[in-house]
């Protein structure tokens, strides 16, 4: 993007397109604290945890999509940094399950 | 024809002008300046650090049966005494940060208009929500520390009732799971420590703005590098939150 070639409709819209992400993030993150309070304690920790992950991603998304300007950037840039991110689902997967046999072994039934 | 013309003369090029698609290193394939790419690349090494961290977190915890609740442990808010406001203080960081998040990204939109006052404007918006996050997580780990809670040692138990007034006698509680202080010192200490030199950053970029470099270079493009970096530390922000008080 060249410097000062940005026309007062782009403007106006990029504006917009800011405080729309900002009032999103703030949603979810009221949302996700009040689950935490009302609902964590009554339903099972697996579900409250993917709700949470979920909402989480979908911030992450805002931030780096809007904020951090990635969606407008090229398709080629955006897959040259998203692919490597594909190691860390490897990751979790294998230290949790890790993690799960620690426990298994320091807990024998 | 006047386009292909127009080509050749634009680079400097004997041979007949090639179609321009990115090939032969006359144009950047990816229309992103070195600078921003390369802070990209730096955050996504970045990223793979805290993964790393809130991973052997995810292992550490997973391995133990028995984890302190959150809204047990991080429930006090400032200048309210032994009130429970479970989650509370944590929430108005969140907040801080993304509001934060947004100056920077407002300076980072006044740049493009070469619009110096509003660059200013909005930096020290963003930095002063900076500011204002650090004094918080120090409010936080003092609060904390006052509690108890070391690298090494962490008063949390499962015995522990009510677990933020451990202090009272004839309380029978034993300590929680070791590792619980090293990890949280440990990664929202690393994610301040980011906060920390992103102020530093952006209070450099609110001086140099001020003094009019950029403006005499032509462009902001060192507010958005900023900016980039800023944001990320929002978004690693997003993740801790995620670990250490929701999950």
């Amino acid at each position: 993007m060249s410097a000062g070639h940005l026309s007062e409709e782009d403007y106006i819209s990029a504006k917009a397109a800011v405080w729309r992400a900002t009032a999103i993030l703030g949603v979810v993150t009221v949302v996700e604290v009040a689950a935490a309070l009302i609902l964590g304690p009554k339903l099972p920790k697996i579900l409250m945890n993917s709700f949470y992950a979920i909402a989480s991603l979908a911030k992450a998304f805002f931030i780096v999509g809007e904020f951090m300007h990635l969606k407008y950037e090229k398709r080629a840039f955006m897959i040259s940094l998203g692919v490597p991110l594909v190691f860390l689902i490897w990751a979790i997967i294998a230290f949790a399950s890790e993690g799960h046999s620690w426990f298994l072994m320091n807990h024998p039934k | 024809m006047a386009e292909v013309l127009e080509i050749q003369e634009e680079h400097h090029i004997d041979h007949l002008p090639t179609p321009n698609n990115g090939e032969g290193g006359e144009d950047s394939p990816m229309k992103i300046s070195y600078g921003k790419t390369m802070m990209w690349y730096f955050l996504l090494s970045d990223a793979f650090t805290f993964s790393a961290f809130l991973i052997s977190y995810a292992a550490i915890r997973i391995a133990q049966p028995w984890w302190p609740n959150p809204n047990k442990v991080f429930n006090s808010f400032p200048g309210m005494g032994h009130a429970n406001v479970p989650l509370g203080f944590v929430s108005v960081m969140t907040f801080v940060l993304i509001l934060s998040s947004v100056a920077v990204v407002r300076a980072v939109q006044e740049g493009h208009r070469m619009n110096q006052k509003g660059v200013m404007f909005w930096m020290v918006f963003g930095i002063l929500g900076g500011v204002a996050f650090l004094s918080c997580q120090a409010w936080e780990w003092n609060h904390l520390i006052h509690e108890g809670l070391r690298p090494f040692y962490n008063p949390f138990g499962p015995d522990a009732n009510g677990i933020t007034h451990i202090v009272e006698e004839h309380q029978r509680w034993s300590p929680g799971p070791i590792a619980f202080g090293a990890l949280f010192f440990g990664i929202t200490g690393f994610h301040g420590f980011h906060v920390f030199t992103g102020v530093l950053l952006n209070i450099w970029g609110f001086t140099a703005t001020s003094m009019g470099v950029f403006h005499r270079r032509g462009h902001y493009e060192m507010i958005e590098k900023l900016g980039l970096y800023w944001h990320f530390v929002d978004l690693v922000w997003v993740f801790v939150f995620l670990a250490f008080y929701l999950m």
